[in-house]
């Protein structure tokens, strides 16, 4: 079921929940602008659930996109990811990007060679479907910087088919 | 002075709740209860809705067992049709019931109650998580999520959404199976296989070590409710169900749904949101039962495939009748599991699986209507009445949680008396209260249709009514 890109691409989020959708969204755009393309690939859901940990396992690099309520409306940020369990309270059905790669070197005995995650700030996450001004003024933005991250993302991580797996561990 | 202890909330259940424990003035665990705080409203805001839209409607209740609601609502849909649905289209609806329920029981299994297992019960609470059983059994952590998502990918593969599928409608399912999907599926199965075999022989090796916890977990003898079918195998989708009582002597028979609402009520206690079922020839509480797997297993003969035979005759081992402690339901439920894939092996082939005609159409043909399945954690049942245009003017859902309700509150207060001293609490007294509960698996979102948040604690309470200790986490 599951197989290696060079670049996964994992977003999150609930269109019905305002600025919580653009995940979802930023996932659509990526699948069309990708289309056809077998170095990327692109998974969605409402969460990041421990049932992602096999993908993001078998990624050479990995992309996490979501909304971010810590932050100004509409900004943009893309910062590295570290593995780690986390000292808050781990949900049955959800993990975060950082605890995702944990449970990957935990139960897989390896992860991705290069982890970003990119937000997008989020102005209102009422339960309706739509965007906020901020949010869809920052879109095609947001939409330049994803690209320039997988770019950046397929070009620095060397394809793991040309080395031995052991430059995996 | 008597007290009372809350645990608020219960960690690692689907949804929240709190349990309040009360003391006597010496100190002793004198009652408790298992509170579910939220109020349901389903039933109410979808009365006026074509009775079409209920499948759909009602699988929103929850996020892990919607194919439960969808089936048992799409049933009841059919008895208001008055449709038989295709051959096909049955088969295919057991196939995705049956992926649901390896699917639930692996998330019940390996994420909400390995960490006690595997980890211990006085284990430090900030590593009974799964990270903490990846560090000590990773090929375990990797088993369980494997299974979890070879269920989810199944339901997948059929309704083209793991969560909250529109596939299942009534007179049938939307789409037919493709053989791509088919061979997807059944090339899974090997995977699937080894992983619940192993899962099977880690429990075996552990289950030696919790002879405490297996004689106070809600080990009282008690009534079983559970579907069967005519060869006495088990069933999850279609058959009737059966009650056994406490040395395992058939109570009643071939209750069908529609029977079911003449013989299943509804009681009410101040403390729950949560009614507590019973069946009404016996009265309340004496009527009380349990469903899930440890009821399905009590009752069948036989499990009707060779591999969950040979478990089953293993499971049979455990008593002379039924099994009755509930840290039993632990075991039942991989049992089922093993069940659960080899049955969506042999449906796979059925000659008519890739069959197209999978939905049968009618009208409103009759004006009540009810339906009834095997959802993971036990017996659902869904029941409607509509107007001459279809629309809803009442509805009623009894859900597994409900069912357990009166045995989950007994086996809390067998497991508090066990464990709380002297009016306090320790970390491992607290956590096998709540682990009490979660060998239910108990779906308090389905329980009570609550919205958003629903966190669950622990209280201990004096005799004066005062809050002596509470855990909130």
């Amino acid at each position: 079921m599951s197989f290696s890109a060079r670049c996964l691409i994992l977003a999150c989020g609930n269109t019905m929940r305002e600025d919580d959708g653009v995940g979802p969204f930023l996932a659509q755009w990526a699948e069309d602008r990708w289309s056809g393309d077998s170095r990327v690939r692109v998974i969605c859901g409402f969460q990041w659930t421990p049932e992602m940990v096999e993908d993001v396992a078998q990624a050479e690099s990995v992309l996490f996109v979501d909304c971010a309520t810590d932050c100004k409306p509409g900004l943009l940020r893309t910062m590295e990811v570290q593995p780690t369990a986390g000292t808050s309270r781990l949900g049955t059905h959800h993990l975060d990007a950082a605890q995702l790669l944990m449970l990957s070197r935990q139960l897989y005995g390896k992860m991705p060679r290069s982890s970003l995650l990119l937000t997008v700030g989020a102005g209102s996450l009422e339960l309706r479907e739509g965007f906020s001004d901020a949010v869809q003024k920052a879109l095609p933005e947001a939409q330049r910087m994803l690209a320039e991250a997988v770019q950046r993302l397929i070009d620095t991580v060397p394809d793991q088919r040309a080395y031995p797996a052991s430059l995996n561990e | 002075m008597t007290q009372t202890i809350t645990i608020d909330p219960v960690t690692r259940l689907e949804g929240h709740g709190k349990i309040t424990i009360q003391l006597n003035a010496q100190g002793e665990v004198e009652d408790a209860h298992f509170h579910v705080t939220q109020v349901r409203g389903f039933e109410k805001f979808s009365e006026g809705r074509p009775f079409y839209e209920m499948p759909a409607l009602t699988a929103r209740i929850c996020g892990i067992c919607p194919v439960s609601h969808l089936l048992a609502s799409a049933k009841a849909c059919e008895a208001i049709m008055s449709v038989q649905i295709p051959h096909t289209a049955a088969q295919l609806r057991r196939i995705l019931n049956l992926a649901q329920m390896v699917q639930s029981h692996s998330l019940s299994f390996f994420h909400l109650s390995s960490p006690d297992l595997l980890l211990g019960m006085e284990s430090d609470p900030a590593q009974r998580h799964i990270f903490g059983v990846a560090a000590v059994r990773p090929e375990l952590g990797r088993a369980g999520i494997a299974l979890r998502r070879f269920g989810q990918h199944i339901i997948e593969l059929l309704g083209t959404k793991r969560i909250h599928t529109g596939w299942v409608i009534p007179g049938g399912v939307a789409e037919p199976l493709s053989s791509a999907n088919r061979d997807e599926i059944l090339a899974m199965l090997p995977e699937a296989y080894a992983n619940i075999s192993l899962a099977l022989a880690a429990y075996k090796e552990i289950a030696d070590q919790f002879q405490q916890e297996i004689s106070v977990f809600a080990n009282f003898p008690s009534n079983y409710l559970g579907l069967v079918n005519e060869d006495e195998s088990i069933e999850f989708t279609d058959g009737a169900l059966r009650l056994i009582g406490p040395k395992g002597d058939i109570i009643d028979d071939g209750i069908t749904a529609q029977r079911f609402t003449e013989v299943i009520g509804e009681a009410v206690e101040p403390y729950s949101y949560t009614k507590f079922v019973y069946y009404k020839p016996l009265g309340y509480p004496e009527g009380s039962y349990r469903v899930g797997p440890l009821a399905r297993l009590n009752i069948v003969k036989t499990m009707g495939t060779p591999k969950a035979d040979q478990e089953l005759a293993a499971f049979k081992q455990l008593a002379a009748g039924p099994a009755e402690s509930s840290f039993f339901y632990h075991h039942a439920r991989l049992v089922e599991v093993m069940y659960g894939i080899e049955k969506i092996e042999r449906i796979l082939a059925d000659p008519l699986i890739l069959d197209k005609h999978v939905r049968a159409t009618a009208g409103v043909n009759c004006l009540n209507g009810a339906g009834q399945i095997e959802a993971p954690r036990g017996t659902l049942s869904h029941h409607y009445k509509v107007d001459e245009h279809g629309k809803i003017t009442w509805a009623n859902l009894v859900v597994a949680t409900g069912h357990n309700n009166m045995a989950m509150n007994r086996g809390v207060l067998q497991a508090a008396k066990c464990y709380v001293k002297d009016g306090k609490f320790t970390e491992g007294a607290l956590n096998r209260v709540e682990a009490v509960i979660r060998t239910f698996d108990p779906c308090l979102s389905c329980s009570t249709h609550a919205f958003g948040q629903m966190p669950l604690a622990m209280k201990l309470v004096s005799a004066d009514g005062s809050v002596v200790d509470q855990v909130v986490r």
